[in-house]
């Protein structure tokens, strides 16, 4: 048997689990092998050592915390559910591809370099749209002056046509 | 202890019942954090991480399977986990002092001397295995679970298990010699 089979059947040979054979031909080579023969004692005090370990009791502070988790999981869970069930219904998904959509188009405006070429085209359309709004009320406001005489104009006219024809029946 | 009606208490939101699953689990999952961390306050920040997690999970536990052997792989990958995670931080472990000597070994006072030599050994040996080989220790030499039963918490073949308990065994055993042949 070699060293390294030793190694590999240290357990099984504390343990009792190598059978007679097995188990003779691994005391022959312990007897032979003071490297071997000490890891196997070795490996006994570790083993006896590790089984007589103290357990080590938890501190009742410990305890109470652990009593505690469902408890700590229920108000942790309270105020935080409705909000984030009502800000997660899906009707709300419309508003938020919007919302996100404005925000890009708005931080690209802001501050893309390119931002400045469109504020300044955005600023000329607003205000050639503000002009044409003026001149379309001022154009209005002819019209309406012409329309208005024209029809001081109409009545007058009828008004004397009126006036001729009840002159005419009275005669 | 009808474990699956306690677990079933503790879905329905029993607080008794959950305070009985804690009495029944909390020193082994306890002990087991302490001797694979080696210090305290960790141990005990571990452990309620582990119920915390105990609690997230238990929906989703399997009713026909053994419980114990659920939850003790459950906090064994946390355990890990989190020492993989942070494992930087990990130099040193408590002192092996009276604290955790508190139950050592009976037998005359030499006797108890070199037990409690040996014992120390071991505590501080912990520190030089790795996760896996640490973990396979504390169970089957601290915690005393049978090869089958470490089988089923560490999801391995029973012939994997047995050979990585040995390995880690010679490891340690080596650490031994190494602090003997220190000190002689």
């Amino acid at each position: 048997m070699t060293c390294q089979r030793i190694e590999e059947l240290l357990s099984a040979y504390l343990e009792g689990e190598l059978a007679a054979a097995e188990r003779a031909a691994f005391e022959a080579h312990l007897a032979v092998c003071p490297g071997c023969a000490a890891l196997a004692n070795a490996m006994k005090d570790t083993m006896a050592a590790a089984a007589s370990f103290p357990e080590v009791e938890p501190s009742p502070a410990l305890f109470a915390r652990l009593y505690a988790i469902p408890e700590e999981k229920r108000e942790r869970r309270r105020p935080v559910r409705p909000i984030f069930e009502g800000l997660t219904r899906p009707a709300l998904q419309p508003v938020y591809a919007a919302l996100t959509a404005f925000i890009a188009v708005l931080t690209f405006v802001l501050f893309h370099p390119e931002g400045q070429g469109i504020r300044k085209k955005i600023n000329v359309g607003l205000h050639r749209g503000i002009g044409t709004v003026e001149k379309l009320y001022a154009d209005a406001g002819v019209i309406k002056g012409q329309v208005g005489a024209l029809a001081g104009n109409v009545v007058k006219s009828f008004d004397a046509l009126g006036l001729s024809r009840a002159d005419e029946k009275k005669q | 202890m009808d474990l699956d009606a306690i677990i079933r208490d503790c879905l329905d939101g029993s607080q008794d019942a959950w305070k009985t699953l804690v009495d029944a689990y909390a020193r082994r999952i306890f002990s087991m954090a302490y001797q694979f961390c080696g210090s305290r306050e960790e141990a005990e920040d571990r452990t309620q991480e582990v119920f915390l997690k105990l609690h997230g999970a238990l929906p989703k536990y399997d009713f026909g399977k053994n419980f114990t052997a659920w939850f003790l792989t459950l906090a064994k990958n946390h355990l890990i986990d989190e020492y993989r995670r942070t494992k930087w931080e990990k130099t040193q472990r408590d002192d092996f002092d009276e604290r955790v000597l508190a139950q050592a070994a009976g037998g005359g006072p030499e006797e108890s001397l070199v037990a409690k030599e040996a014992q120390a050994v071991v505590w501080e040996g912990l520190n030089h295995l790795s996760a896996d080989m640490r973990m396979v220790i504390i169970l089957r030499d601290l915690q005393g679970k049978t090869y089958e039963e470490l089988a089923e918490i560490l999801r391995l073949p029973l012939g994997t298990v047995k050979s990585r308990v040995n390995r880690a065994r010679v490891q340690l055993a080596k650490v031994l010699q190494e602090r003997k042949g220190e000190l002689a």
